[in-house]
């Protein structure tokens, strides 16, 4: 169930990609469960998720691949519970969830943004401006990422939150020029965030500042199908932080990313969703062929402690959690369209969705100046 | 001080007050995601075998069952109406006297049972802040009730001054000045002044330092 249509169709398309070609190496591998997809697409819009639920769970569906904003997810997951099915939801998302009717093969809060702070803080700068699209991904991604720079002393001088779709930002980037952060963090999604890259670099060229080197933008979503949408003009010297870069240099990847390419040249080219969709997959396919039948409990049971050799390193599913183990990574784009991989976790690094190991007893804030000038 | 939300429920101890036989499996799995421990005390005859003295605030959190019958009795403050610990309510039978029965033992949120795992989150956030907040609240208006009750101390202080010489404001001011001086607040300062164990005016007027002619310093 992936959007292929709407705002953001070229992550959800290669979504798509990444489970069918999956299925296609079950069944070319004749492994012991045969799999039939059907697929839907719900073309961004809510409703249609739920309703799009409502009838495949009604139709005797127990296993559902799909989903990529949250608020979508949120909006399925009741569907789920009353029909005690499972949703694989092969994305990264905020956390602060483990729906017992949910597998999360994507990213947890712990396995992106944290990593992203810690990069930034050290090696880019302190001052913060968030920008995103107005949805719980980006409001809660965003607190995350406030708390953790306010721990290490940063600051977030601004948030401006706009509607999924909006293409318009002439004010935003008028702000975030006239604060001059370090950085942008950037959570917008689909075509908000390629029309807001091109429109920052020119308004930065126009200004005579160097946007990549003087404030660049850094986000945990941004992914290679995407950088062909930005455009060659500003493609480059983007920061993002993800547990998958087409740009491995692995045998699994190289064969993951060559029969990728065989089976859709028409792309859009892989991404990090497209590989959580492609392990979201063959988990589902070796818990069904381990559990001996569809049963969502059963088949629960068979995914814990799952490993799988994935095109991003091993990846395991957490049997506490049901989240999986993934390898967090920071990485630059390039002209190529690719990113280069700047810093990466030395192994696997087991999902915190709630952080409980990794975020502060009490909500932090963030702090004003000691001192503040008022002119009257 | 100022009320600070907890998030992270790390290193918390559930202490389930509900019978063994109906085991909350649900509300066990996601308190332990939640980095929070469960225990199950035992109950003889009716009662259950908690020592209140021992409960940390800190770190514990009751989780009471509504259909048991007087099982639990926990000192609830008179004057907060706030238990020792945040209690957060298991609610089955839906009547006005069992969840008056979780009211008046302080409980500051509810799960409904079965429990939901997808609710537990919620709950115990919603518990434990409203806890924490009605704590920092009850500690602020203590606070003012101790200020209101010194007010008439203030006032005879001001007059005593007023007998001396001062005009009202005058007065006012030299008590407030010299209790912050004390750093001592400024109703207690003036209980203070009326007993006699803080200086007079005159006093201050004795003791004060003495101004060095033609030069900048004062002596101290």
């Amino acid at each position: 169930m992936f959007s292929t249509s709407g705002s953001y169709s070229v992550v959800a398309r290669s979504m798509l990609n990444g489970a069918l070609l999956a299925l296609r190496e079950l069944a070319e591998a004749e492994c012991g469960v045969a799999l039939e997809p059907i697929v839907v697409n719900p073309s961004g819009d809510l409703a249609r998720y739920r309703t799009l639920s409502l009838e495949l769970l009604g139709d005797g569906i127990r296993h559902v691949v799909g989903c990529y904003t949250s608020s979508s997810r949120k909006e399925v997951i009741p569907c789920f519970e009353k029909f005690d099915s499972l949703l694989w939801y092969p994305s990264h998302y905020e956390g602060f969830e483990s729906s017992d009717n949910v597998i999360y093969t994507g990213a947890a809060p712990n396995q992106h943004v944290l990593p992203l702070v810690d990069y930034l803080a050290s090696r880019v700068g302190r001052r913060a401006f968030c920008v995103g699209s107005n949805y719980i991904w980006a409001w809660e991604n965003n607190r995350i990422f406030r708390e953790a720079l306010a721990v290490r002393g940063g600051t977030v001088v601004a948030e401006r939150y706009l509607p999924v779709g909006e293409t318009e930002f002439d004010q935003v980037i008028g702000a975030i020029i006239d604060q001059r952060p370090d950085f942008v963090f950037n959570n917008l999604i689909g075509t908000s965030a390629y029309a807001f890259f091109r429109a920052f670099r020119t308004a930065c060229r126009a200004r005579g500042i160097d946007q990549v080197t003087d404030i660049p933008v850094a986000s945990c979503t941004l992914s290679e199908p995407e950088l062909a949408e930005i455009g060659p003009d500003a493609i480059d010297g983007h920061l993002t932080s993800s547990v998958y870069f087409s740009s491995l240099d692995s045998p699994a990847n190289a064969a993951f990313i060559e029969a990728y390419a065989r089976a859709f040249p028409n792309g859009p080219i892989s991404s990090a969703d497209a590989e959580a969709s492609y392990i979201a997959v063959k988990l589902l396919a070796a818990a069904l062929e381990q559990a001996g039948t569809e049963d969502s409990r059963a088949v629960r049971a068979a995914v814990a402690n799952q490993r799988l050799a994935a095109p991003q390193g091993e990846v395991r599913i957490d049997p506490q959690t049901y989240h999986a183990w993934l390898t967090p990574r920071i990485a630059r784009s390039a002209r190529n369209g690719q990113f280069e991989v700047l810093l990466e976790a030395r192994s696997p690094v087991g999902p915190d969705p709630y952080l409980v190991q990794s975020s502060p007893r009490f909500a932090v804030a963030m702090r004003g100046p000691a001192l503040k000038v008022v002119r009257s | 001080m100022t009320f600070r939300l907890l998030q992270n429920f790390k290193g918390g101890r559930a202490i389930i007050v509900a019978k063994c036989s109906t085991r909350e499996v649900a509300l066990e799995t996601t308190l332990s995601k939640l980095g929070v421990s469960s225990e199950y005390p035992d109950i003889v005859g009716g009662r259950v075998q908690i020592d209140v003295a021992r409960l940390q605030v800190e770190r514990d959190i009751l989780f009471i069952d509504g259909d048991l019958e007087s099982a639990v009795v926990i000192e609830v403050d008179p004057a907060s109406r706030l238990p020792p610990v945040p209690v957060i309510g298991l609610v089955g039978v839906e009547a006005p006297s069992r969840l008056k029965a979780l009211v008046n033992l302080g409980a500051t949120s509810f799960l409904r049972k079965p429990v939901h795992g997808g609710a537990v989150y919620t709950s115990l956030f919603m518990g434990i802040n409203q806890f924490l907040l009605r704590s920092e609240m009850y500690r602020r208006l203590h606070d003012l009730e101790e200020r209101r009750r010194g007010r008439r101390a203030l006032v005879r202080a001001i007059i005593c001054l007023m007998k001396s010489g001062l005009d009202e404001d005058a007065a006012y001011s030299w008590l407030r000045r010299e209790s912050m001086r004390a750093r001592q607040n400024l109703e207690f300062y003036c209980e203070e002044f009326l007993s006699g164990r803080a200086k007079s005016p005159d006093d201050f007027h004795r003791t004060n330092g003495v101004e060095l002619q033609g030069g900048n310093k004062r002596a101290m």
